[in-house]
């Protein structure tokens, strides 16, 4: 009994630490290693399925949309649904326009995710998959996707940019509103099963998408189509290196228009060349030339050097200065500081700059907004070449004054004539009205004051006697209306120093009304291939302005101020005599 | 003898039974209504991804659609139809223009305007609708 009795006493222990090695083996399982062993079983029947938020649209001021995202799809294979290879290929290779042998090669596979082909549009992807349903095949599977398309093509491509294969902002504003556009992705947690199918029932936490902001721009498209016309007439017509133009509200600083020829398609940006995707508004520097004696005549007024009775010699068109020849286009005796604009007298400039010292003069081509970005939120964009007074020659100054020796981008042109317009404040250029944020719009940013109320009424008076039949610029007027403004001829540097002979960059930049300025225009050809006497400011970008503007005030609606009958025939007549 | 004659004959405990039957009867209810809404669930389940993606289909179309109008309606294809005359710009006939805003005769300071203020133009709420050109 003993004997028996101890057999049963060892079987029970060893079955008692048996069961307690399991006890403690199952405690271990379920409850020290319950959080690891949940998530190795989630991982094989969760997944993390991301729901897309949408990219924001780009608008003009008025809603109209230039850039928007089209949903298409990705359509791929699972290799280990696909029984049959050749049947499969047969159905789906008419919708995907791949030839049959192709697609069966494709997949001919086990891998689980094959991509056979994306950017299918939605109608045909749905007739795919109902052919596949229809033919009970399984193994293609759509995956969305979206495609960024800008409507207009060429128009205003420079400004909004594109996006790349990734659906990531590369120029324009797509590139520095990447992040508002882009939003923020959302995500769900479902169960599948072996199907791959999701099981509804446990379907768990879910964070619905941020859909990217739309961004409101200032341009107005109507001006926009206005200036890209005649832009790209100027630029078939005369064939130079390159054209730009500007609109922008002088008061606001708001850009209505910006245009830059040669263009590209941002539909298909990598079928461009690299010199078209070039924002040439922002991103190109140019001797200005003559537009650039604003700053010498408007700064030396405002600091009480020269006054509106002060005459200047000017030479009878040659001016030694330094061993150097200024030479004007034609000779004068004495000028008035308007005449010396109107005229646009090189040697009257110069002679002005030579009253002031090095120190103050730079200070106004730096007031004026020169030499420093002028912070408008596109890429690229260069602050221009304004060397400081100790690094400048005994010409330098001189120079200056007629806009040589000194390097400027379009967009700082006319943010500087703005000020004229406006009174005398440079305001900060604003090329997006608002991110999303519903009708808000930021104010207009002041940068600062540099002339005052007085000195912008005198020369932009000034300003409206070069439009005059005495002026350079004639062929700039604009039909009911006076406008101001100032052309711009300078040869173009060699790349080996000096100029090059029979190479100009002719502008014209200019506003109107004159009193009430309402709309500023810039207007650049690069270097277009016309005999000497023919390439000027006032006979090449002039009539672009003119048409531009006069366009532009019947778009805007602008009330015709002009009822002086003089300055009308003046018109006409200059209409007549137009090159265009 | 007097061993078989203690319990003469089986007593058959129909409460105990009962209550057991009825027990096991509702446990199989129980367990058949928990697997039927189960299906029913499911079910459910299914008609709902199969709305939600009939849903995301049409919003997918109409984005598509909306992108495609906006294309077919932009300045650049309507300017394209413009050029291979397609389309025609008609001018507005001045009498078929009515202002929102003070009107004020040309006459009046010659000045000639982008659209002519002619008196008869004017716009009367009194009068039969018109096109407001603004």
């Amino acid at each position: 009994m003993n004997r028996v009795g101890g057999r049963i006493g060892s079987v029970c222990g060893f079955l008692v630490i048996v069961f307690t090695l399991f006890a403690w083996r199952l405690i271990y399982l379920q409850v020290s290693q319950h959080d690891y062993f949940s998530e190795i079983a989630a991982e094989k029947h969760l997944i993390r399925v991301p729901i897309p938020a949408r990219r924001g649209r780009i608008l003009d001021r008025n809603g109209e949309e230039l850039a928007v995202s089209i949903p298409v799809k990705t359509i791929y294979a699972d290799g280990t649904h696909i029984q049959n290879p050749g049947e499969v290929a047969t159905v789906a290779a008419p919708f995907l326009e791949v030839p049959v042998s192709e697609l069966t090669k494709k997949l001919t596979t086990q891998r689980p995710y094959v991509v056979i082909r994306k950017g299918v549009s939605e109608d045909k992807a749905q007739e795919l998959i109902r052919a596949m349903d229809s033919h009970k095949l399984h193994g293609l599977y759509l995956q969305e996707e979206s495609k960024r398309s800008y409507p207009n093509g060429e128009m205003l491509c420079h400004v909004l940019g594109y996006v790349d294969h990734s659906g990531h902002g590369t120029d324009g504003i797509e590139k520095m509103f990447d992040h508002e556009l882009t939003g923020k992705d959302g995500f769900r947690r479902i169960e599948h099963d072996r199907k791959g199918r999701e099981i509804l029932v446990y379907r768990g936490q879910e964070e619905l998408p941020e859909n990217g902001s739309d961004i409101r721009l200032t341009i107005d498209m109507g001006l926009q189509a206005i200036v890209e016309k005649e832009v790209d007439a100027t630029y078939k017509k005369l064939h130079p290196v390159a054209a730009s133009a500007i609109l922008a509200d002088p008061v606001t600083g708001e850009i209505l228009a910006m245009a830059s020829r040669p263009n590209y398609d941002p539909n298909h940006y990598s079928e461009a060349k690299t010199e078209n995707l070039r924002n040439r508004a922002i991103s190109d520097m140019y001797e200005p030339g003559s537009t650039f004696k604003i700053v010498v005549t408007s700064a030396a007024f405002n600091e009480g050097i020269v006054n509106q009775d002060t005459r200047i010699f000017c030479e009878n068109g040659r001016f030694s200065f330094c061993g150097k020849t200024i030479k004007d286009h034609h000779g004068s005796g004495d000028l008035t500081v308007p005449e010396i604009l109107m005229k646009s007298s090189n040697i009257g400039a110069a002679k002005i700059a030579l009253r002031m010292s090095d120190e103050k003069y730079y200070d106004y081509v730096r007031k004026f907004g020169f030499g420093v970005k002028t912070g408008l939120p596109l890429p690229g964009e260069i602050s221009g070449l304004v060397n400081p007074p100790n690094r400048w020659d005994k010409l330098t100054k001189s120079r200056m004054a007629f806009g040589q020796s000194v390097s400027v981008t379009p967009i700082q042109m006319v943010m500087a004539m703005s000020t004229i317009a406006n009174g005398g404040n440079l305001m900060k250029p604003k090329i997006v009205l608002n991110k999303g944020e519903g009708d808000m719009v930021d104010a207009p940013v002041v940068l600062r004051s540099v002339l005052s109320p007085k000195t912008s009424a005198f020369i932009s008076q000034a300003l409206v006697s070069v439009l005059s039949n005495q002026g350079t610029a004639a062929l700039a007027r604009v039909d009911g209306f006076t406008a101001a403004g100032k052309t711009g001829t300078a040869q173009k540097i060699s790349p080996h120093g000096g100029y090059l002979e029979n190479h100009y960059i002719v502008s014209f930049a200019g506003y109107l009304p004159a009193d009430k300025p309402k709309l500023m225009g810039l207007v650049i050809v690069d270097d277009a291939p016309l005999s000497e006497s023919m390439n000027y400011g006032g006979s090449v970008a002039g009539p672009v302005f003119s048409q531009i503007a006069g366009q532009a005030a019947r778009h805007l609606d602008l009330k015709p101020e002009n009822d002086n009958p003089m300055l009308q025939s003046e018109n006409s007549g200059a209409k007549s005599a137009s090159l265009r | 003898m007097n061993q078989n004659r203690r319990r003469p004959n089986n007593v058959i405990e129909v409460n105990f039974l009962a209550r057991w039957l009825v027990l096991v009867l509702m446990i199989g209810l129980g367990g058949l209504f928990f697997v039927y809404l189960k299906n029913q669930q499911h079910s459910i389940g299914d008609q709902t991804r199969g709305v939600e993606a009939m849903l995301r289909e049409v919003e997918s179309l109409n984005a598509a659609l909306d992108a495609k109008i906006t294309g077919l309606t932009s300045r650049g294809a309507l300017q394209r139809r413009l050029d291979d005359g397609y389309l025609k710009l008609e001018g507005i006939r001045d009498t078929a223009i009515a202002r929102i805003t003070p009107a004020q005769p040309a006459e009046s300071d010659g000045v000639l305007r982008t659209a002519l203020h002619d008196p008869d133009s004017r716009f009367d709420p009194e009068a039969s609708p018109r096109t407001i050109n603004r």
